[in-house]
């Protein structure tokens, strides 16, 4: 693997997926769809990770130690946000972020 | 053996980023939950290739078999929204800007600093074809106890926290909620208002004779 | 079977083909076996279910299609085939056509680490217990897509009861598997059934126990407490009664495949059958030594294998032939146990099933979890570890002293935590009866 496909080529997949997350989490109205966006930039991040850490420090755990650390974050940001989603759409009645105003002056 | 995980690689590339694409573009909210599990599958073959494998197995478990279907459920209870038609991105010149900053982001920020920068990858081991000595599972739980114990004891303390905020945030108040009877319930219910039984049973009451009739089947039931 | 491809071509025939094409052949054949034997599992617990439930009604069961009804579930693979597909008009249609493929690949995925026999397993992956679940827990999305797609209440409802009673006892079934990944220190199963030779006691904890392969983990209390909640939560993922609510027939029609019929129905059946086998069979593979028994392991010291290249293929056959008994032989009779539950017991309800894996086993399974460390202290540990006062023990006095704690933890937490298991459903009883009265005194009034 490390002697066929260079990192560059990992880390611009990464950077892809990350950039597309983002887009996905700005230009979304859902607020499920945002929480969408957010899950692919951390996934981004983790393959960042475990890259670094195959072709860098392969001999060190590391790498694969923050991509859990991360995926444990995650799951607690998706459980806390989806939460959120719920109640909102009890008051609410919508998820569109847009919608959900109350703080405006 | 080196064009076969180039097309691999490739072929995986293709998978994660497209359903990356998809995720962020396509109209109904369901699809969109189904194209990010295959997005996740991708990032967890992506794994596979780089020799991670504990990792891809937990991108499994919890991407795919806890958030996703999280994310699915939250869908399903925020439902109403999820139908055609409805304009799902941000309008005008806002879908624009965010177009702009990604595509900027990744254009003139991530790309040329990860081509430029220099890596410093360590060369392979000298006689090409032997297997680099790679960490593993017992040392992922070795760092998890010793060097990374105290992230560790806190990333439990964060999931338990977590666990308890989101049942606190999405918990609907007991009186709140619609109680529908069902019949037996209703049932019941009446035959007890009607004759309120009494708080406790007497002490000293004689045992019910034997009947004649047999117990029918419902009397079992109770 | 890489070995034995590559004696029959390169020894036998002489042909020295390279090594890759060697092992594509035989992923090959593991594959075509395996996809072969799948579908006729599910072919035969449906009959046999169907037999064993009849007898314990007092009928006969299905006994017209061949030699006692033998030839049934074919017939009923045939009607199956010849149904019309229908999809709803209101569907979504991919996700509708998907949804049945999605629930039947996962199966068929797992059996790629489940060991059939000595030196008998597709892959033998370091994580492959771990494989397995998180293989499994795929499933559950294909149910809530098939939920999702036919827009019918019916299947929504049965959709969410099932990926909601599958993802919470996933849980008490990692965590009990946990115990038993302690005691050993390996997530590979070939592993762990290697770990089950001895006689009642595990060869690996007494050294010098006679190898009858019978040292099962649930001659230990931690396995024991570990297999009975692992087979709870195994009914319930396997949707079982008395955890078949997602498809609930006098409430909720078929559940999640109200919508479907035809072949796709079909594959829904499939999925279900070869999962309950699966799911028995890795019962038997984990808690029951799989293929280990007695007789296997002396075979197999004389077959070929990677560590005796130079034995002789009868053996090979005989202990193939002795271990796949083994494995069948426990996996129908869990097999039956399922049936036989289902024969005796009713449906809980949907409340009840969320209490007792949440607030029952899973707290039950935590506990087990510290046993299992008490036994790996006792037994493994030396004066590096920090564990001095073992150290003059002979290992049996070790062993005895550690089952004896463990058995005491154990039944100490099952009997405190079902005390308080039982007055909290007794409190919560009280107090649905209660908002039962102001609802219904509210209305009458």
């Amino acid at each position: 693997m490390t002697a066929a496909v260079p990192l560059e080529a990992v880390l611009v997949v990464a950077g892809a997926l990350f950039c597309i997350g983002l887009f996905g989490a700005l230009s979304r109205r859902n607020l499920v769809g945002v929480l969408m966006g957010i899950e692919l930039m951390l996934n981004a991040v983790n393959i960042n990770l475990v890259a670094f850490w195959r072709y860098l420090e392969p001999r060190f755990i590391s790498g694969q130690t923050f991509a859990i650390f991360i995926i444990c974050v995650a799951a607690a940001e998706a459980a806390v946000g989806l939460a959120m989603v719920i109640a909102i759409y009890r008051n609410w009645l919508t998820v569109n972020a847009d919608a959900v105003d109350s703080l405006r002056g | 053996m080196a064009t076969v995980i180039q097309i691999i690689f490739g072929l995986i590339a293709a998978l994660i980023v497209g359903a990356a694409v998809m995720v962020v573009t396509v109209r109904n909210v369901i699809h969109a939950a189904l194209w990010l599990i295959a997005c996740f599958f991708g990032v967890g073959a992506l794994y596979l290739l780089l020799e991670a494998e504990f990792l891809a197995v937990v991108q499994v478990l919890v991407y795919v078999g806890a958030i996703s279907i999280l994310i699915l459920f939250a869908i399903m209870l925020t439902r109403q929204v999820t139908g055609e038609g409805v304009r799902q991105l941000v309008g005008g010149w806002r879908l624009w800007l965010t177009a702009a900053i990604s595509a900027l982001l990744f254009a003139v920020a991530i790309v040329p600093t990860v081509i430029s920068h220099s890596w410093n990858v360590p060369a392979p081991p000298a006689p090409p074809g032997t297997p680099e000595p790679l960490a593993g599972v017992a040392e992922l739980g070795r760092a998890f106890v010793y060097e990374f114990l105290l992230q560790f004891q806190v990333a439990g303390v964060l999931l338990t926290v977590a666990l308890i905020g989101a049942i606190v945030i999405a918990f609907e108040e007991r009186a709140r909620r619609r109680r529908v009877l069902t019949l037996a319930e209703e049932h019941e219910l009446r035959k007890r208002l009607a004759h309120p039984p009494p708080v406790e049973a007497p002490a000293g009451e004689p045992a019910p004779a034997p009947r004649a009739t047999p117990i029918s089947e419902g009397e079992v039931q109770q | 079977m890489y070995d034995i491809v590559n004696g029959l071509i390169n020894t036998t025939f002489g042909w020295n083909w390279p090594g890759w094409v060697i092992a594509l052949i035989s992923h090959l054949l593991v594959t075509t076996l395996l996809f072969a034997i799948a579908p006729f599992q599910m072919l035969f617990l449906t009959y046999y279910e169907r037999r064993a439930i009849a007898r314990m009604q007092d009928r006969i069961g299905p006994n017209r299609v061949g030699p006692a009804g033998l030839l049934q579930p074919i017939a009923d693979g045939v009607k199956m085939f010849t149904k019309e597909d229908i999809v709803p008009a209101a569907a979504d249609r991919w996700v509708h056509f998907l949804a049945p493929c999605v629930v039947v690949a996962p199966t068929m995925l797992m059996f790629a680490v489940l060991p059939w026999g000595p030196g008998m397993v597709p892959v033998d992956l370091n994580v492959g217990l771990l494989f397995f679940f998180a293989i499994s827990s795929i499933s559950a999305v294909g149910l809530l897509m098939a939920g999702l797609a036919s827009s019918n209440k019916f299947a929504l409802l049965g959709a969410m009861r099932a990926v909601a009673q599958m993802v919470s006892y996933e849980i008490p079934a990692v965590l009990s598997l946990l115990a038993v990944v302690m005691l050993t220190g390996t997530l590979s199963i070939v592993q762990l059934i290697e770990a089950q030779a001895g006689l009642f006691i595990s060869s690996a904890d007494v050294p010098g126990v006679p190898d009858l392969g019978l040292g099962w983990f649930i001659f230990t209390p931690v396995g024991l407490l570990a297999f009975i909640v692992f087979f709870i939560a195994a009914l319930a993922e396997g949707e079982r009664t008395p955890f078949d609510i997602p498809e609930a027939d006098s409430e909720i029609v078929a559940g999640y495949m109200t919508e479907y019929s035809g072949m796709k129905f079909g594959l829904f059946y499939l999925a279900q059958y070869v999962l309950n086998f699966l799911l028995c069979a890795i019962a038997a593979v984990i808690f029951f030594g799989g293929w280990q028994g007695p007789g296997v392991g002396w075979l197999y010291d004389r077959a070929i294998s990677p560590a005796n290249p130079d034995g002789n293929w009868v053996f090979n056959l005989l202990a193939g032939f002795l271990g796949v008994f083994y494995l069948l032989a426990k996996t129908y009779a869990f097999f039956f146990v399922m049936v036989w539950l289902r024969g005796a017991f009713p449906r809980l309800r949907v409340d009840q099933l969320m209490d007792f894996g949440w607030k029952f086993l899973i707290p039950l399974t935590l506990v087990n979890i510290v046993s299992a460390a008490i036994w790996v202290a006792l037994l493994r540990w030396g004066p590096e570890q920090g564990i001095t006062f073992t150290q003059n023990w002979t290992p049996i006095l070790r062993w005895g002293v550690a089952f004896a704690v463990t058995l005491a933890v154990n039944i100490v937490a099952y009997i405190a935590l079902a005390r308080i298991f039982a007055a909290s459903q007794a409190e919560q009883g009280r107090i649905d009866l209660d908002e039962y009265r102001d609802t219904l005194t509210a209305t009458l009034r």
